[in-house]
């Protein structure tokens, strides 16, 4: 059952070219074949076989067992290209994926040397709380004495200061755990004195 | 739906209990999971008509996970229960132990790929203090509700090696970087990526090397094959590439010719590029290994120590 499953990815997970505006190859491992999920009798749609095969990779993501095959299927490259896309609920996904496999030590050190702090610190303002509280996970598991300077600038703080203050439990008490243990406190202490001049920041996700 | 940490708890909700009263039956079924540190009825939380949610809050995180799994959708006195996870009902401190439980979990994972854990083990293993209280997280086979996967080794490096080629060449590792992560040191474990190479020098922060896992048998892992397609078609592939070796030692030229071939040559080890290095490394050991058999004996009555050696060395290989 199990080997059924990995087979079913493999042949899902195959690479494409995609030309794109600035006619640049840029290769993207993702579904195509719709009709080989097999298990539905109904039709789906791309994006939801999409959303199914990026749900799955995530949470194989969480074992790290998986890792290494993960990274011949280059789906780490995959989460970080969706973390751009406009549909909420692959980025979601790609962020959980993310958030539980950066903390293996290679896969760290690819992430970082992918840029991928960027578009990850893009996700603390999303409007979908998962992706959020991903996020703000994966910026502490990405920080190291090199990538501190990026996973906590000013900006980042100010808005694990706001984060902090949410009625959302699970997103307080993560940022407060980023603030308490990855940043210093001139920090947090200049954070806090730019959001008490500035209104404009990064705003709470919709619960 | 996506697992990550942030969303498993060591809280569970639990909908649909019928208002019987029947909490001390509900905890008892739950407690059959593992240890349980509190539990209450929460009666604020919205409920169907007669039914009740309790919030039961595990011990540790792998009981809760079994727990769900094992209770989610369950009947119960003739209600449907639904069970899920409640992190929101965590402390500060509690989300932090969690976290910091997860990163020793990746660093015990990725640092040690090549050993089973059994529940017996977690004594004589590490010395280091910090898992000391962390339940072996792979030995509990319900590692998680989504992916249905059975974790219950680690399997992705080429355990064979570590047996025979071991003490030797380690050069060829990544051996650790400078720690990176003052602040845990489950980080300066560092992970390895090939052969788990224990050079004790290396270790800062008094992190002992887990040198006697080393020497712990290595447990079958057929079930991790399973796992891994693509190891298992390598070495299904090499299988093939050996026994076709074979068919040609009788009537193939030695490579060798200089040496005098004297009855049936020797199966040619196949020089596959198994593609992946940590493979190759292994592979290029026991090579070498094997050469240096072939070497140290006189080439008559080299066919049999060398097949002998041979085979426990397949055997092995077959564990992966």
């Amino acid at each position: 059952m199990e080997l059924g499953r990995l087979e079913y990815l493999q042949a899902l997970v195959t690479e494409f070219q995609v030309t794109d505006s600035t006619g640049n190859k840029r290769r993207c491992s993702l579904a195509l074949s719709v009709s080989s999920v097999s298990s539905h009798t109904r039709l789906f749609s791309l994006a939801e076989a999409k959303e199914q095969v990026l749900a799955n990779l995530a949470n194989f993501a969480y074992d790290p067992s998986n890792y290494e095959y993960l990274r011949q299927l280059q789906v780490l490259d995959l989460f970080l290209d969706m973390l751009t896309e406009d549909n909420e609920t692959l980025v979601e996904f790609a962020m959980g994926g993310l958030c539980n496999l950066c903390l293996d030590k290679t896969n760290k050190e690819y992430i970082l040397a992918a840029n991928g702090v960027d578009p990850i610190i893009n996700c603390l303002s999303s409007s979908n709380e998962e992706t959020v509280v991903s996020a703000v996970t994966t910026l502490m598991f990405l920080t190291t004495p090199r990538s501190r300077a990026q996973t906590t600038a000013l900006p980042v703080v100010e808005c694990m200061l706001r984060f902090s203050l949410s009625a959302n439990t699970r997103l307080s008490n993560l940022a407060s755990i980023f603030l308490q243990d990855y940043c210093s406190p001139p920090q947090v202490e200049e954070a806090r004195n730019l959001s008490r001049h500035t209104a404009v920041g990064i705003p709470l996700p919709k619960d | 739906q996506v697992y990550t940490i942030n969303l498993e708890s060591r809280y569970l909700l639990i909908q649909g209990v019928p208002a019987l009263g029947v909490m001390k039956e509900l905890v008892e079924q739950f407690a059959l999971y593992g240890a349980i540190e509190e539990y209450h009825a929460l009666d604020e939380y919205p409920a169907e008509q007669f039914t009740e949610v309790y919030l039961i809050k595990f011990k540790k995180l792998q009981c809760a996970r079994v727990a769900k799994k094992k209770m989610d959708e369950r009947s119960f006195f003739g209600s449907l229960l639904h069970v899920c996870y409640a992190p929101e009902f965590e402390t500060v401190q509690e989300t932090r132990e969690k976290l910091q439980d997860r990163r020793k979990y990746i660093a015990k994972a990725t640092n040690q790929r090549d050993c089973f854990v059994l529940k017996k083990v977690e004594g004589p293993r590490k010395t280091a203090s910090k898992n000391s209280e962390h339940d072996c997280p792979w030995s509990t086979s319900e590692s998680h509700v989504a992916s249905n996967w059975d974790p219950s080794c680690c399997t992705s490096s080429p355990g064979v090696s570590h047996n025979t080629a071991y003490p030797a060449g380690n050069q060829n590792q990544s051996l650790l970087t400078s720690p990176h992560y003052g602040n845990n040191c489950a980080e300066i474990a560092g992970y390895f990526g090939q052969n788990t190479s224990l050079t004790p020098g290396v270790h800062p922060g008094g992190h002992t090397p887990p040198a006697s896992l080393m020497q712990q048998r290595m447990v079958p892992a057929y079930n991790g094959i399973d796992r891994f397609m693509p190891r298992t078609t390598h070495l299904q592939e090499r299988k093939r590439k050996r026994e076709e070796g074979n068919k040609f030692s009788l009537i193939g030229t030695s490579e060798d010719s200089t040496e005098v071939v004297v009855g049936p040559q020797l199966p040619e080890i196949p020089k596959v590029d198994m593609d992946d290095e940590s493979l190759n490394t292994s592979a290029t050991l026991i090579r070498n290994k094997l050469k240096e058999v072939a070497d140290s004996v006189s080439t008559t009555s080299v066919e049999k120590p060398e097949s002998s050696s041979a085979k426990p060395l397949v055997k092995q290989r077959r564990r992966i």
